[in-house]
């Protein structure tokens, strides 16, 4: 068959094992958009067969990583595009296991960092999360969200100005300066 | 005006996240070096940054991710299989009276966004673990009228998992069913081919080769149990 030798066995398995060695990250970037393990599963296996059905589509095996936070970003859109977007930040409830430890100073840290996350408007958490959790650069959280990275940049300074009132709870930085001051960007 | 006025979010953001250029990056240290203002900013960039990431270090995994890796080993993972083992004989007992048919009325369903209220009367596993191609042709032929019958407004979800003898539907060399196997996965019936069925027969030195439309990764009985718990039908053939 023509698509075999397009994509070889090899491959295709080589192609298998980068899906299923990404999932707990894919699965970790979900958790942080949705505060959900549910959904945020659902959204991993969805991500993980529309690769593997559409790995054919990848060209350079390099940028496969890119790819599949693609596929992921694309996956939630569609499913809040699917429910309307019924949820706003206030009804997002962040499903943990109720343990004694939430009491120590740890999980109260974590929890109310994620709050902080939750509560920012998705669009910039994407950003936000892709860049601090994932570590990608600027051009490729651009490529991910197909937005110019301009964008990236403002989006990023908008959550983290949002997290840092939230957390650090200093006064917020006296206004949003351009970008034009950036002279360089990797 | 203080040289730190100059300094913007975007430029504290690309120090912290390294997107500047050295020679960028170098005017920054110094800047900072001269401003205490400037430092405190840089720090709390670093802080914020560090904190988002702390945050999200371990975060509550299904167990169903922790399959198919390296699991634990003696008797606590014993026990933990046998625990689940135990659950899935008991609900599965339960599950069995009511093969193919919807357990309750959609007007169940609290709300749309509520994937698992939806999934306790619409959603399918079929677990195959029998090698006979005629078995195999019935899960196949049982997925298909499953999706078929789905009330409409609610499509229905139908999961395959493979293990034991019944892997072989899934290994490209072998099956004899890959075109329906092929069309199914087009109607998103999702086929998961069990990673200690695979790790077994390449123990035995035999090279595993799946369709491309079947997932690994995950073992059957950790499926099962999860898909169960979310409330769906489970059909073992």
């Amino acid at each position: 068959m023509a698509a075999k030798k397009l994509f070889g066995i090899s491959q295709r398995r080589a192609f298998k094992r980068l899906v299923s060695n990404n999932r707990e990250r894919l699965y970790r970037m979900a958790y942080s958009w949705t505060g959900n393990p549910h959904l945020a599963d659902d959204l991993v296996q969805q991500t993980m067969l529309k690769a593997l059905r559409n790995q054919k589509q990848l060209r350079d095996f390099a940028a496969a990583e890119g790819w599949l936070f693609r596929i992921l970003a694309n996956c939630l859109t569609d499913y809040r595009r699917a429910k309307r977007e019924l949820q706003s930040a206030d009804d997002i409830e962040i499903i943990e296991k109720v343990t004694p430890e939430h009491q120590f100073n740890d999980e109260q840290l974590v929890r109310r960092v994620r709050r902080a996350v939750q509560k920012l408007p998705i669009n910039h958490r994407q950003v936000v999360t892709l860049v601090d959790l994932e570590e990608f650069s600027y051009a490729s959280v651009a490529q991910i969200l197909d937005i110019p990275v301009g964008t990236v940049m403002s989006r990023l300074c908008r959550g983290r100005r949002a997290l840092r009132q939230h957390l650090l709870e200093i006064r917020p930085q006296k206004s949003s300066r351009t970008a034009a001051n950036i002279k360089r960007i990797k | 005006m203080n040289k730190d006025d100059n300094i913007s979010e975007e430029q504290l953001n690309a120090f912290v996240d390294g997107e500047l250029e050295s020679e960028e990056r170098s005017c920054l240290f110094n800047e900072a070096e001269r401003s205490e203002e400037l430092d405190q900013r840089l720090c709390q960039q670093r802080k914020l940054k560090e904190l988002v990431k702390h945050a999200y270090k371990d975060v509550p995994a299904p167990k169903r991710l922790l399959a198919g890796g390296r699991t634990g080993t003696g008797m606590v993972g014993l026990g933990v299989a046998a625990s689940l083992l135990l659950v899935l004989g008991l609900t599965a007992g339960m599950f069995m009276r009511g093969l193919f048919e919807p357990a309750a009325s959609p007007g169940s369903n609290t709300a749309l966004g509520n994937a698992q209220s939806v999934a306790a009367t619409e959603n399918y596993i079929l677990h195959v673990v029998s090698g006979e191609p005629q078995q195999m042709r019935l899960a196949l032929q049982k997925a298909e009228e499953l999706l078929s019958t789905a009330s409409s407004g609610h499509p229905r979800q139908v999961e395959v998992v493979a293990n034991e003898r019944g892997l072989d539907l899934l290994r490209s060399d072998v099956t004899l069913f890959s075109d329906e196997i092929s069309a199914l996965a087009k109607e998103e019936v999702i086929f998961y081919a069990c990673s200690k069925a695979i790790q077994r027969l390449e123990e035995k030195g035999v090279e595993v080769q799946l369709v491309p439309e079947a997932i690994p990764g995950y073992t059957a009985l950790d499926r099962v149990v999860i898909r169960m718990k979310d409330g769906w039908q489970y059909v073992k053939i």
